[in-house]
């Protein structure tokens, strides 16, 4: 009788820790999608250019990050896990999706950011440089386009050698290089 | 501290991209919500109708171990056999090429590489079996010639299907799916591999 008993109680422990650890997730999944949702989406436009498909892409992002979470040791930042599971799974697209690229520059205005929605103070100009720059990042090869990317979000050499598993000084070297092509392509389309 | 104007003014231009609202977030955050159902639900399914395939197979090979014609134990035999060596063909080649995309980059391409090539293998594999296998019940067949003559005599429609399922069937599979299969992993590899070139670059 008393074996049931805590057999019971052992169970109905166990949902309860399973239940709480769910809860957990989805609150640290909600925190980390409003934290980085833009830079997961700004991400994304370094591998999609057609606005439908690249919000397909963000939504595989975050279901991605939803299924590595679990897993999810502290062992590096949580910035840096989300940026490799962005890229991962931007490469991923790259290959799957056939034909690869379509030049940003034949792309209408209302197709650029991932809010369709234009903002009332956006300039013409500034977006005319922001085009020119998406297009540019787009033409360099995947893993220049990485480098970039990440560049732009603003993250240090450390942290960029963490998502690539590259080292510091490999870093460096190839993120010149990547800059000066940068440079040229934009350079083309001025 | 360096001043760096250009690498300032494409942040700028960079980070203007998204700045989603607020409802836009929310009709984000539901739409994923939505797709983690429908992968959960994707996934109970999946393991439901593995579990499903599995029992009718084992259910067909006991049944027809019971049918009166000689080709009935041959079949359930086959059956259990080609799905042991099919199952742990798989688990073994396909060791070490899981692919966790919390890995960095680098890392990921490494096994993502790994993972096609055990592809490209197992297809190369799969098709030596299947060749193997023909060869092997054409030799048996031969061999059994005078009790199997007899069973072809009192069933031909059966066996007649069987022949053209397994004879005929066999290299339509091989030459034009495993081909076409083959020749997509190898331009996933080519690409995997370019990609993987240029970040050693």
């Amino acid at each position: 009788m008393s074996d049931a008993y805590s057999d019971k109680n052992r169970f109905a422990g166990q949902v309860t820790f399973v239940s709480e650890r769910r809860h957990e997730l989805e609150a640290q999944f909600d925190r980390i999608l409003s934290e980085h949702g833009a830079a997961i989406s700004r991400l994304a436009f370094g591998y999609e250019t057609v606005a439908g498909v690249r919000e397909e892409l963000v939504q595989d992002i975050a279901l991605a990050i939803w299924q590595a979470l679990p897993h999810f040791r502290g062992e590096c930042s949580e910035r840096t896990f989300v940026y490799r599971i962005a890229h991962n799974r931007g490469l991923s697209h790259v290959w799957k999706r056939r034909p690869p690229h379509q030049p940003l520059d034949d792309i209408e205005e209302s197709e650029q950011p991932i809010d369709p929605r234009p903002h009332p103070d956006e300039q013409v100009a500034q977006i005319d440089q922001r085009v020119r720059l998406m297009s540019a990042i787009q033409s360099l090869p995947v893993a220049h386009r990485q480098m970039i990317v990440l560049m732009l979000e603003g993250l240090s050499h450390a942290q960029m050698a963490e998502v690539l598993g590259i080292t510091e000084n490999n870093v460096g070297v190839r993120l010149n290089r990547a800059r000066n092509m940068l440079k040229d392509a934009l350079g083309a389309r001025a | 501290m360096i001043e760096d104007r250009e690498l300032d003014a494409w942040r700028e231009q960079w980070t203007s991209v998204a700045k989603p609202s607020a409802s836009f977030q929310r009709d984000f955050q539901r739409k994923v919500q939505q797709r983690i159902k429908r992968h959960n639900r994707r996934f109970v399914l999946g393991n439901i109708l593995t579990v499903i395939a599995f029992v009718g197979i084992l259910i067909f090979a006991v049944y027809m171990r019971h049918q009166a014609t000689w080709m009935g134990p041959g079949w359930a035999i086959s059956i259990c056999i080609l799905v042991f060596v099919a199952v742990s063909l798989r688990i073994w080649v396909f060791r070490r090429t899981w692919r966790p995309e919390a890995q960095s980059t680098r890392a990921f391409l490494e096994l993502w590489r790994k993972r096609v090539e055990a592809r490209i293998r197992l297809l190369r594999i799969s098709t030596y079996l299947s060749i193997g296998w023909l060869i092997f019940c054409a030799a048996l067949m031969a061999v059994n010639w005078p009790i199997i003559g007899q069973d072809f005599r009192a069933h031909p429609k059966s066996w007649l299907a069987m022949l053209v399922v397994c004879v005929l069937m066999q290299p339509v599979m091989l030459w034009y799916g495993a081909g076409w299969l083959r020749r997509r992993k190898q331009a996933e590899l080519h690409e995997v591999k370019q990609i993987l070139n240029e970040m050693d670059a």
